[in-house]
């Protein structure tokens, strides 16, 4: 898997609101952690003026990934091809390796159109779900010429007609599709939450030869029981606990934080970026110290 | 043909009915209401805040609870196509021009004028660029055809959507020329024109003739008893769009 090479070390998501303050502290040690950005395609396909120009700017400078919102993996109108052909068109224009979308659904098909929704609703766990989306993801990896990762969704509502558990789900459709894991660490913890089980246990199940990259978030609290993933606030101990325990099982994978609301100054955020380099730096000396001791007992 | 879905489809076009109009629309089965309602929040809000982000006028000229009913039904009644963000205002331009008819009364006459106004300014500002060939940046635009910036929109408006605030709403029409244009520096710009000056700008796009031929038809047209002072008059216009960068040169 040659794409996850082109990537290392920690990405933050590109918010506009960030980006005034990329430009003026960019070449600062501040910022030394900041090894890639991630932009939607869908803010930044066929624009012009000055995001065009903004655009160009951080080309020049970061790998940029792309990570999709509107693809519609599981949406039951179908699969927007004109879309995926423009997002191609800007993946080569802009030399961007890699691709990513959601394992999840925005449009409805409502009166014969797309019917988008613009948010990222939950697809039943079903078997004929499985193929279904496999299906769609095989067709954009064709269209694209290049494998694309799927992320694992937070959710907060399991459907009465789901046969599988979500880990079934997502290791199922890998498979068959033979794509990619975005792993959204987060959004295990979120739904962990939400439907009681063991994010740990969870972790453990997941295919992780086939991580291209992870995210990093913080959520909102809305009961106990209850977590709504906005983006919106810090990471939490238990998200830091299981990036941890994921690098430790797999080894370490660029990784990236996303913060879409509540953004607070860029030096602000830093110190989480910072926090995943450390992590990624402990995972990575207890890696090669193993090795070693392995060595010399071998 | 609902019933021939496989059942998780079916489940998707029941949830997002419930999405869609959570008052009308039936409760999921087996699906907790406060579970449910997060979703109900979360994708109106969000359709809310782009719909709501492009028309900050227009939003406070009717009112927040108008404002609040329009954007339920635009959720409700509106199949929207493009997956891009940023063309969210714009489809909900499309759904005002044809609203479902118990909206008609909540939209006064001049809402969808003002919503293309504001919604302009979104749309220059992101027109992606084109480059045309074969301008000559400082030739005459008395004897070539000038070119204009491709982000250029010529507009005409049957009130004074520019004037609009909350506190000033339109008593009556008054027919309007605006033009809006991205400039060298990526600023929107927008420049009140007169009608004969809009009708000499609309000349020059639709017959594609060079600068002193638009404005003999045009002094035809307002059968202006001396011509001559017309088009040195209006040929002082154009240069001065040229200097704006509105004419980018000529072809």
């Amino acid at each position: 898997m040659a794409i996850k090479s082109q990537l290392h070390g920690v990405g933050l998501g590109l918010k506009r609101e960030l980006i005034p303050q990329i430009q003026s502290l960019y070449g600062q040690q501040q910022l030394a952690n900041i090894s890639f950005l991630e932009i939607a395609p869908e803010n930044w396909i066929n624009v012009g003026g000055k995001y065009a120009k903004q655009l160009d700017w951080f080309v020049e400078r970061y790998p940029i990934v792309c990570h999709g919102l509107c693809l519609s993996l599981g949406g039951i109108s179908p699969l927007n091809v004109d879309f995926l052909q423009q997002v191609k068109t800007f993946l080569h224009q802009y030399s961007i390796p890699v691709y990513t979308e959601h394992l999840s659904y925005c449009t409805d098909g409502f009166k014969g159109e797309q019917g988008y929704l613009y948010d990222l609703l939950p697809i039943p766990f079903t078997e004929e779900a499985v193929h279904y989306v496999a299906q769609r993801i095989r067709q954009t990896q064709d269209i694209l010429g290049q494998r694309i990762g799927v992320e694992n969704a937070s959710a907060y509502v399991a459907a009465p007609v789901s046969e599988l558990s979500e880990l079934d789900f997502i290791n199922a459709v890998i498979a068959e599709a033979d794509c990619l894991l975005h792993l959204d660490i987060n959004n295990i913890y979120v739904n962990s939450v939400n439907f009681g089980f063991d994010p740990h246990q969870f972790l453990r199940g997941i295919p992780g030869e086939r991580i291209i990259y992870t995210h990093m978030a913080g959520h909102y609290q809305q009961t106990p029981s209850l977590l709504v993933d906005t983006h919106g606030e810090n990471v939490i101990d238990p998200v830091w606990a299981l990036l941890e325990d994921a690098y430790q099982l797999f080894g370490t994978f660029p990784t990236l934080l996303e913060r879409d609301n509540n953004i607070p100054p860029l030096n602000v955020l830093m110190h989480e970026i910072n926090k995943i380099a450390d992590y990624q730096h402990k995972a990575e000396r207890s890696f090669t110290a193993a090795r070693q001791s392995a060595k010399t007992l071998g | 043909m609902v019933a021939e879905l496989p059942s998780f489809q079916r489940y998707q076009l029941a949830f997002t009915a419930r999405l869609r109009d959570s008052r009308n629309a039936p409760p999921l089965a087996g699906v907790p209401r406060e579970r449910m309602a997060v979703y109900e929040e979360i994708v109106f809000n969000n359709l809310f805040e782009s719909v709501s982000a492009c028309f900050p006028i227009a939003s406070k000229v009717i009112g927040k609870r108008k404002w609040l009913k329009l954007n339920q039904a635009f959720m409700r009644d509106y199949s929207a196509n493009s997956p891009l963000f940023r063309r969210i205002p714009e489809q909900f331009l499309q759904y005002l021009n044809n609203p479902s008819p118990e909206l008609q009364q909540l939209i006064p006459d001049y809402l969808n004028s003002l919503c293309h106004y504001e919604w302009i300014e979104l749309l220059v500002s992101s027109i992606p660029e084109t480059n045309p060939q074969g301008i000559q940046p400082n030739g005459d635009l008395a004897i070539n055809r000038p070119v204009f910036s491709p982000t250029m929109q010529l507009l005409n408006y049957d009130y004074a959507v520019h004037k609009i605030t909350p506190r000033k709403k339109p008593q009556h029409k008054a027919s309007t020329q605006l033009l809006v244009y991205r400039n060298a520096d990526d600023t929107v710009k927008f420049i009140e024109l007169n009608a004969v000056t809009h009708r000499l700008i609309s000349l020059l796009l639709n017959e594609a003739i060079a600068g002193e031929q638009a404005l003999t038809l045009l002094a035809k047209e307002l059968q202006h008893p001396q011509p001559e002072s017309i088009i040195q008059f209006g040929l002082t216009i154009l240069e001065d769009l040229k200097n704006q960068g509105v004419i980018i040169g000529t072809h």
